[in-house]
């Protein structure tokens, strides 16, 4: 089931990032970025209601908890994802307030011989 | 012995520092290292003629195979005689030639460099150091060739020289490297002496004609001939030195070098002597319908290089003997014509033999000079070139398998030259007529000094030819056969067969030249008829359309429009994905989905729903809203699923994304409809394939575990080490608090980044 | 400790920087000597790596597979070597390269996040580290390449960071898909994991990702198209930059994986690399030949030199992996240096247009010689450096008897050293054009920090080509590690 959501996030961020709109490819991103986070957090395996925390001295009961590792890792990759994001949508944004240009179709000045 | 490389890299050097007071000495000053080189390696004639071969070695890439090691033998030693003396000679001649010219400096410099390179190659005993001289020569003739680089035409000969060479030098290091896998070395006295039957090996053929690539393009056979009559463009020292004694000669080098490593075989007789006899009648046909004298020149030279390749491909004892005469003679006399042409065009201010004419009377000395080479060159008594012909005679009419056809050509062609030698003496020298730009008088003693003593050097050796065949042409044999033989030549060989098809060739050239009015036009119309193929343009348009090509793939690959880059991305990924998926048949992995409560499939349905309104919606404000819903759908399975601090993060960054975003959308541009049905189909299937495909990952990874994870270990030592009880927390700060400073630095660079991108053209 | 030294310099840089804030003197200055401390650092790590073997280190103390752990083998020290010294030249080249707003933006700064994403790369013994200081570098590099905000820039722009992006999601996505199916992130532990499973091939659609994550980064076919589109938009300084050190990470990457994972290479990794490396050099060189632009020319030759080391890695024998890597090394100099000739034809005639500069030979004979050394190497003529990485490949390639391959990187060079031919022939032998004067603001005299670097990196070239025996040998034994992955598994796991 999860793994289908992530199937459904994935195919609308490769599907916004064919449009040719500026930002339909900010929200692309923003969707595979998502995907990707969740990817990593279903493939781990996941545990219902066992966070990881470890009470003082209660190690015997550490076989039930969740992968603390996978979690670790989302949250850095969020964040990551977080700088790259807010980046990705300041150069948009100055794009387009300099050239005025929405469609990406426009977009192809330097690669003209 | 290898010092004498680097005396002629370091005059190289010298040239940049000689003091612009002895300016008027350069030439002369200069031309005392290759002299100097010269008469060292006369003193080498007495010791190769006991020891065959002698080596000097110094370890360089000595893993690799590739050492510094160079021999010197016959054959490497009349090379390293023709490179140095003629080069001494042609130091003195451009030191007049090229008193008007700007920028001698660097002219010296690619002289001495492409001198050394010469040097280099036919002393390495190693093919890959041989391959380096050889490179070196390519770059140092394009640079020679090219140094009246303000005309266009000049430019493009020595591009096509420089691209021509390359390509066969390219196909010959193929082919060492090839030979050094087949035989284990990439030394030459190894190859030669040592038993290693290359021409029983199965890469015998690629071998060889990977080679004879390098050997044919460097020596301008046919079809590789034409950059050498674009190569005339090059001032005329550097034509004589280039046509004479060094480049065009390399590969007739290589193929005497690699003589008993890769002949006797019917492979080697067939290729050679066909390559080399059709450009042997090529070119002596073509020189008969030039004009410009230099160009006349370059065409004999190509006649005389598939003489040689011809005779290196008969491959009897005769003919290696008379091409290794051939190979003097030709130095000698092609030497000594370039540099009168050059003087010739210097006095008159033409090239072009139809306004050439009457010079005998005012330039005596300059045609007393000429008339010795071309003497030589008609193969004439008492000249070398006589001594050559004849053993070429004798050669061809003895030749295996071929003898008809290749005497009948090498008549032919003979004949041809004789014509052409009486054709040029006449025109330029005898002939009464003169339409020159300038009035001609005699050059000073720096024009004719070194073709003087070329020449004269042709007529004592044709009067000596014994001490010649003794000293020189019988220790080259040896090495080249790789037996002890007695070279014991003369001028007169008394009145057989071989005198019989002198005469006539003789003859033949006068009868033709005495037809030359009725004749030259024929040829003339002929070869606009049939022969009109420039090989050079031919080239060039080669060229042209290889860019024509690379200029529509450029708009094929690189359009410009950023989808099409992205749906070749994904496609491949979704290619390469999908294939490997069920190339691993994901599905008997487990494709269970597993139970899940229904509050977890009802958030699931939120999200996918909320993901269609984002793709679907024409507000950008819904978009953005119902993009920030899946964020915390997102957020609410990781909270499900025991990840709280994931949860928050996603929360606080899903929260802050939108609230950038609804900042500046109202400065941002509106959804327009832009795309057509057809492509959003089309979109939507490619967008399918990769979200099918990761489902398909995602199914997999989960159901497949092939050893328990390492996290344990924080659950075990995450309280009594780390000390904390937030597992997640602790990886983060302790366990992997690299990955954080990492994190923390992108956030900075992004915001530090952001900062310069809107600010910077404000300041 | 010295192992960590390639991240912590740039970052003590980096936090130095921080607090002049704007000022350009000091910028310059810290900027510059962190450079050349980095530089010194890697000479340190390379000559204890050649003294001691595999440097490791267990970032925090904890220990192996556990921590992140930080490994340093002969490969990672010579690529820590390259591009440092390779940096520091284009830095001091960038003090007057780079113009006073763009220093005040903290050029060097992002410079410096730069080679701190670089080095981690290098340097990481775990894929999860490997992915941030990949992060770190390609945010770095999203701030260069658009840095000064110019229209062409943020156009190229754009498209750089989306398909870089791309790149960094599925790298992502497969050491997640990894993670699920091994359990570890340690790259030598998870070596090991791979190689005791008798399920090898189900790690291959996680491969997938990785190739492709790495092979955009690397700018091979068909994923090179952000490279052409966004190369020249930069200043010159910054393209130098990134040509010689962002696509060679991404190489680097992929040789990495293949040498521990891939460990008795099969045929449809083997046919796949050999495919794609013939097409990436192939395309490579011929949009190459149909440009007219310095840079885009140089741009386009990124691409299929990218080619020859995937053709290396392809081949797959330790001789290759070795010529590859030398061929890498040898890129990395002369194609920096050629970037930045490009620049100072620029400063001298104000343009990179072929088609409108000229003449430049005539007067500036050493200009001529420091553009002919790096352009010839890349051509490949002996006894520069590339002719011994093209020597190696086909001897390589020979060895291995992958000879259809081998034969079409021999034509690929032919054409490249048309394209350099044709650079030189336009730019240097060809009389100026007469019609377009020269701009008045353009008859400055060249600044001795910029000809330096460019002389070095020139020289260097021929340095790299006369000591090649010596590099290979080194990096043979390198290769020789990479193709025994138990001594790096060894090194790394074994318990402290």
């Amino acid at each position: 089931m999860l793994s289908i959501i992530t199937g459904v996030l994935y195919t609308a961020g490769v599907y916004l990032l064919l449009r040719r709109s500026l930002v339909k490819l900010i929200l692309g991103i923003i969707f595979l970025s998502n995907a990707t986070n969740l990817l990593i957090f279903i493939s781990a395996g996941m545990t219902e209601g066992k966070p990881a925390f470890v009470a003082k001295e209660g190690a015997e009961q550490t076989g039930q908890m969740a992968d603390p590792l996978p979690q670790a890792l989302v949250l850095t990759a969020i964040v990551i994802g977080f700088g790259i994001v807010a980046f990705t949508l300041a150069l948009n944004y100055k794009y387009h307030k300099q050239t005025g240009t929405y469609d990406l179709d426009q977009v192809k000045e330097t690669d003209k011989v | 012995m290898e010092w004498t490389l680097l005396i002629l890299f370091i005059a190289a050097g010298i040239s940049l520092m000689i003091p612009s007071r002895l300016k008027n000495l350069k030439g002369w000053i200069l031309s005392l290292f290759p002299f100097g080189v010269f008469v060292y390696l006369l003193t080498f004639i007495p010791v190769i003629d006991e020891q065959w071969l002698i080596e000097r070695s110094r370890p360089w890439m000595a893993d690799l195979g590739l050492n510094l090691h160079f021999m010197l033998d016959g054959l490497s030693l009349t090379f390293a005689l023709l490179i140095t003396g003629i080069g001494t000679f042609i130091l003195i001649y451009a030191h007049e030639y090229m008193r008007y010219y700007s920028h001698t400096k660097r002219f010296y410099v690619y002289l001495l460099v492409f001198m050394g390179s010469m040097l280099g190659l036919v002393l390495s005993a190693n093919l890959i150091l041989l391959f380096i001289f050889w490179e070196l020569t390519g770059i140092s003739s394009f640079l020679l060739i090219g140094f009246k680089h303000h005309q266009e035409n000049v430019r493009t000969s020595a591009i096509q020289a420089l691209l021509v060479t390359t390509f066969g030098g390219l196909m010959m290091l193929a082919g060492f490297v090839l030979l050094g896998l087949a035989s284990g070395t990439y030394s030459l006295p190894e190859l030669i002496i040592g038993d290693i039957k290359i021409t029983q090996h199965g890469w015998y053929l690629p071998i060889l004609i990977l080679i004879l690539g390098g050997a044919f393009s460097k020596s301008a056979q046919f079809p590789f001939h034409f950059w050498l009559p674009g190569a005339m463009q090059a001032p005329s020292p550097v034509s004589a030195f280039l046509h004479s004694a060094t480049m065009v000669k390399a590969g007739i080098y290589l193929l005497a070098r690699l003589n008993p490593v890769l002949a006797g075989t019917a492979e080697w007789q067939t290729i050679i002597p066909l390559v080399g006899g059709s450009t042997m009648l090529i070119g002596a046909y073509l020189a008969l319908t030039q004009k410009d004298l230099k160009a006349i020149l370059a065409y004999t030279t190509i006649s005389a290089l598939g003489m040689l390749m011809l005779l290196i491909g008969i491959d009897t004892e005769l003919a290696i003997k008379g091409a290794l005469i051939y190979l003097i003679v030709h130095a000698l006399y092609k030497g000594t014509l370039f540099m009168i042409a050059g003087s010739v065009e210097k006095q008159t201010g033409t090239r072009d033999i139809d306004l050439l004419g009457n010079l005998a009377y005012k330039m005596p000395i300059t045609t007393a000079v000429a008339l010795l080479a071309l003497l030589s060159m008609a193969g004439l008594p008492p000249m070398l070139g006589y001594v050559g012909k004849e053993i070429i005679y004798e050669a061809k009419i003895q030749a295996p398998h071929i003898a008809g056809f290749v005497t009948f050509f090498g008549v032919v062609s003979n004949i041809f030259m004789v014509w052409v030698s009486i054709f040029i003496a006449y025109r330029v020298f005898f002939r009464r007529q003169y339409h020159g730009f300038k009035t001609p008088k005699e050059t000073s003693h720096h024009f004719w000094i070194g073709p003087g003593i070329l020449a004269l050097v042709g007529l004592i050796l044709g009067l000596f030819p014994h001490q010649l065949g003794e000293y020189l042409i019988q220790p080259a044999m040896n090495v080249i056969r790789a037996e002890s033989l007695k070279v014991d030549l003369k001028l007169w060989h008394g009145f057989n067969q071989v005198f019989m098809l002198s005469l006539l060739t003789v003859i033949g050239g006068v009868v033709l030249f005495m037809l030359r009015k009725q004749i030259i036009p024929f040829f003339r119309k002929v070869n606009k008829k049939f022969f009109d193929v420039r090989f050079s343009d031919l080239f060039t348009r080669f060229l042209d359309g290889i860019m024509l090509f690379a200029r529509h793939n450029t708009r094929i690959m690189q359009h410009g429009y950023q989808r099409i880059y992205l749906m070749v991305l994904f496609l491949s990924v979704a290619f390469l994905g999908w294939y490997q998926l069920i190339d691993t048949r994901f599905w008997t992995i487990g494709l269970s989905v597993g139970h899940l409560p229904p509050y977890v499939t009802l958030i699931g349905a939120i999200i996918v729903i909320a993901t269609l309104f984002t793709l679907f919606s024409r507000s950008r404000m819904a978009a953005i809203i119902s993009m920030g819903v899946v964020g915390y759908g997102i957020a609410i399975i990781y909270l499900i699923y025991s990840a709280i601090d994931l949860a928050i993060t996603q929360l606080l960054v899903e929260t802050l994304t939108v609230a950038i975003f609804v900042l500046v959308i109202f400065k941002l541009p509106r959804f327009a409809k832009l795309s057509s049905r057809a492509s959003k189909i089309r979109d939507g299937i490619i967008a399918l394939l990769v979200g099918g495909f990761m489902t398909g990952m995602a199914l997999k990874a989960r159901n497949l575990e092939l050893q328990h994870p390492i996290s344990d270990y924080f659950l075990n030592h995450g309280l009594s080490e780390g000390f904390g009880s937030n597992i997640v927390n602790v990886i983060l700060v302790d366990f992997r608090a690299l990955d954080t400073l990492g994190e923390v630095t992108v956030l900075l660079i992004a915001t530090l980044g952001v900062v310069a991108l809107l600010k910077i053209d404000k300041s | 400790m010295i192992t960590a030294l390639p991240i912590l310099i740039p970052l003590m840089v980096v936090i130095l920087l921080l607090m002049v804030g704007r000022k350009v003197y000091w910028l310059k200055l810290i900027g510059i000597s962190g450079a050349f401390l980095l530089f010194l650092a890697s000479l340190l790590i390379f000559y204890t790596v050649r003294q001691e073997g595999i440097l490791v280190s267990q970032a925090g103390g904890w220990p192996a597979p556990y921590g992140i752990t930080l490994v340093i083998d002969l490969l990672s020290a010579l690529m820590l070597l390259i591009s440092s010294f390779t940096a520091f030249l284009v830095g001091v080249y960038a003090l007057k390269g780079i113009d006073e707003k763009r220093h005040r933006f903290r050029f060097f700064l992002f410079f410096h996040t730069l080679m701190m994403g670089v080095g981690g790369a290098f340097i990481a013994g775990d894929i999860f580290n490997m992915y941030v200081w990949f992060e770190v570098m390609v945010m770095s590099s999203f701030v260069l390449i658009t840095l000064g905000s110019e229209k062409q820039q943020l156009e190229g722009g754009i498209k750089y960071v989306t398909m870089n992006l791309m790149g960094s999601f599925l790298f992502l996505a497969g050491i997640g898909l990894i993670y699920g199916k091994t359990g570890t992130l340690n790259l030598a532990d998870l070596s090991m994991t791979v190689r005791e499973s008798d399920q090898t091939f189900l790690m291959n659609s996680s491969f997938i990702l990785f190739f492709m994550g790495f092979g955009i980064k690397a700018a091979i076919f068909p994923f090179f198209f952000w490279l052409p589109s966004s190369y020249h938009t930069p200043p010159v300084t910054i393209t130098a930059l990134f040509a010689a050190l962002l696509t060679k990470v991404g190489v680097y990457g992929m040789i990495r994986f293949f040498t521990l994972y891939i460990t008795d290479i099969n045929p449809f990794w083997q046919n796949l690399l050999l495919v794609l490396a013939a097409l990436t050099m192939v395309i490579g060189v011929l949009t190459a030949a149909s440009q007219y632009d310095i840079r885009r020319i140089l741009s386009f030759h990124i691409i299929s030199q990218i080619g020859y080391m995937i053709m290396g890695l392809g081949f797959y024998s330790a001789f290759a992996l070795a010529a590859a890597l030398f061929f890498m090394m040898h890129n990395i100099l002369a194609k920096t240096g050629a970037f930045l000739v490009g620049g100072l034809i620029q400063e001298k005639t104000g343009s990179f247009q072929l088609k409108s500069i000229g003449g430049l030979f005539k007067e500036h004979p050493w200009l001529g010689l420091f553009f002919f050394l790096p352009a010839m190497a890349l051509a490949g003529v002996p006894p520069l450096s590339g002719f011994f990485g093209k020597f190696f490949l086909i001897k390589g390639g020979f060895e291995g008897q992958h000879f259809l391959t081998t034969a079409i990187a021999i034509w690929v060079s032919i054409v490249t050293m048309f394209s350099m031919i044709k650079i030189w022939n336009e730019a240097y032998w060809k009389p100026a054009p007469k019609d377009l004067h020269q701009p008045a603001s353009h008859p400055l005299r060249l600044k001795r920090t910029m000809i330096v670097p460019v002389a070095v990196l020139g020289f260097s070239t021929l340095l790299f080509g006369l000591s090649a025996g010596w590099f290979m040998e080194v990096l043979q034994e390198a290769a020789q590690v990479l193709k025994q992955p138990e001594l790096y598994i060894e090194a790394v796991l074994k318990p402290v």
